[in-house]
């Protein structure tokens, strides 16, 4: 143990560093607190400034990560990071400001005026109308619509350029191309039109919704290999939805039913995977291992998404994934329930995926024929003709009818098709069983 | 027991691109492998230290203006470390995130005391 002379040279010996409690209790501490921070500090001095927010950001976070890994977290981190992230921000500003006001003097132009320089302190209902804000700022028709995605996922979510190319299975060079876009519309866009106000946010609210449920099923429809990430899209999905469906501009039927629908995928994700990282078809799936709290939760926001007319999709999908979440069994499935659900959903979000779902019910409910009936006159956009899934069910029903021959040249074209190992398995597995009978 | 003085050096990198900066993500990792590191090895670190900021060299000639030489170009940062030998130094400077890695290396120097 060190004496007491060598106490004076080092930072250990008479006192522990604090417990670094926040940050390792949060296993997204840094992620959302760049979330909370850049939504805090944008609102203080205009989304326009975006890109000196989030360099303000990352550098008070790696001061953060470099400071208190040795020393231990302060008693309050968010305030800590708020203050250094503010300082630096406020710091750029005023030198940019300075410069500019060099430049205007020599040309004779009026000046700008300086960002606020002494915003005040964030209480907690503070930072959920600044991500709230943020998250209508994403999803602003100003911001071109593929950017929207991945403009959530950088300043909502804190997910670097390549975190966010990952998740999206596209380049890093596409995804950087989008980010820049968005920025640049709202550098360019005067930030009175970007400030939102009750009624300037109502319009933009189907706007928030596609966004949050594009994020949600990027997540659980994703045929990406970790499941560890389809599940953290899914979270923040949640915890986005949340956000909004508790605050008073989002607490309309379409959000309530969004989060219901929501809940109620994510309750049955973990029982999608065998032990080994398979894909599970629902049949094989074990039902003891949906999550029991989540279901009750999901069925809770579906009853309260029934207040007023609107019906959307999202009360169509919610109704067809509670089905599925009531049904005790595989063979108890209310298939009659979930085709109608479908066949709504078809009515209000036409699409041929749908139709095929619909399909897929329908034979379960009247039987294979019937179900290929509806798919006789189906006709496939191209981005779906090359997709495993319309082979794949054309294949099971006609073997489940008993047309070896059409069951077994879908059957080839659907395994050549499948996008991962895991999908092909699963695919072996459902058709296979035809022809071994 | 023998103590060490770990400097961290910066490497020259390559032709390639300079380092990403973390996500923050990545470091919430790095936060918790520094945090079980310094549990690991909690008996032998003596001074957890830091980084260098800039520096003086003060001699005998005129009063300089330096510093001569840019320190925190060349250290990163410092630590002590306790170990019995200088490969038990050596482990424990291995094992801390972020310390030895492409483009950082690790001087490990025995401190002698009379």
């Amino acid at each position: 143990m060190p004496g007491p002379r060598q106490r004076a040279v080092g930072l250990r010996g008479d006192r522990d560093p604090h417990p670094l409690s926040a940050p390792t209790d949060d296993p997204c501490f840094f992620r959302h607190e760049h979330a909370r921070l850049i939504a805090a500090l944008s609102r203080r001095v205009g989304v326009q400034h975006l890109e000196a927010v989030e360099d303000a950001v990352q550098s008070a976070l790696l001061s953060a990560l470099e400071r208190w890994r040795v020393a231990g977290a302060p008693e309050d981190p968010s305030a800590w990071l708020f203050r250094v992230a503010q300082n630096r921000l406020l710091g750029e500003l005023r030198q940019r400001a300075g410069r500019r006001r060099i430049l205007e003097r020599a040309s004779r132009a009026p000046t700008d005026p300086e960002p606020a320089s002494d915003p005040p302190a964030a209480f907690a209902d503070e930072v959920k109308d600044d991500l709230l804000r943020m998250l209508f700022v994403c999803c602003d028709e100003v911001v071109p619509e593929p950017s929207r995605l991945v403009l959530a996922l950088r300043t909502l979510c804190g997910f670097s350029v390549r975190e966010i190319a990952l998740r999206l299975f596209a380049s890093e060079a596409n995804v950087y191309k989008r980010l820049a876009r968005a920025r640049t519309r709202l550098r360019e866009t005067r930030p009175a039109l970007l400030e939102p106000s009750p009624a300037s946010m109502a319009p933009r609210l189907p706007s928030v919704h596609r966004v949050l449920y594009l994020l949600f099923t990027e997540g659980y429809l994703s045929s990406h290999a970790e499941q560890a990430i389809r599940r953290e899209l899914c979270h923040e999905a949640i915890r986005l939805a949340l956000l909004l469906a508790e605050h008073p501009v989002g607490q309309t039927p379409e959000t309530r039913a969004l989060v219901a629908l929501m809940l109620l995928h994510a309750a049955r994700i973990s029982a999608r995977q065998d032990g080994a990282g398979g894909l599970l078809l629902l049949e094989e799936q074990d039902r003891s291992r949906w999550d029991k709290a989540a279901i009750q939760a999901g069925l809770a926001w579906l009853a309260r998404s029934a207040e007023g007319d609107a019906f959307t999709r999202y009360h169509a999908e919610a109704a067809i994934a509670a089905e599925h979440c009531l049904a005790p069994s595989y063979g108890a499935t209310r298939w009659d329930r979930v085709a109608e659900g479908y066949a709504m959903l078809e009515r209000v979000a036409p699409s041929p995926l749908v139709t095929l779902n619909r399909a897929v019910a329908v034979a379960e409910w009247r039987g294979p024929e019937a179900g290929l009936g509806l798919l006789a006159g189906l006709e496939l956009p191209s981005w779906l003709e090359g997709s495993h899934l319309v082979v794949a069910v054309l294949a099971d029903l006609h073997r489940r009818a008993g047309h070896a021959e059409q069951a077994a040249r879908y059957r080839d074209r659907a395994l050549a098709s499948a996008p991962t190992p895991a999908v092909r398995a699963l695919l072996h597995r459902r058709l296979d069983l035809g022809a071994a009978t | 027991m023998p103590r060490f003085l770990c400097l961290q050096r910066t490497l020259a990198t390559g032709p390639g691109e300079a380092a990403d900066e973390p996500s923050p993500a990545r470091m919430q990792e790095l936060y918790a492998q520094f945090g079980a590191w310094r549990d690991t090895f909690k008996a032998q670190l003596v001074d957890m230290g830091g980084k260098l900021g800039d520096g003086r060299l003060v001699t005998d000639a005129s009063p300089a203006d330096g510093p001569f030489v840019e320190v925190k170009e060349l250290v990163g940062g410092y630590m002590i470390v306790e170990a019995d030998t200088v490969e038990g130094a050596i482990e424990v400077a291995r094992a801390c995130p972020g310390l030895v890695s492409a483009r950082s290396g690790c001087e490990v120097i025995e401190i002698r005391t009379p």
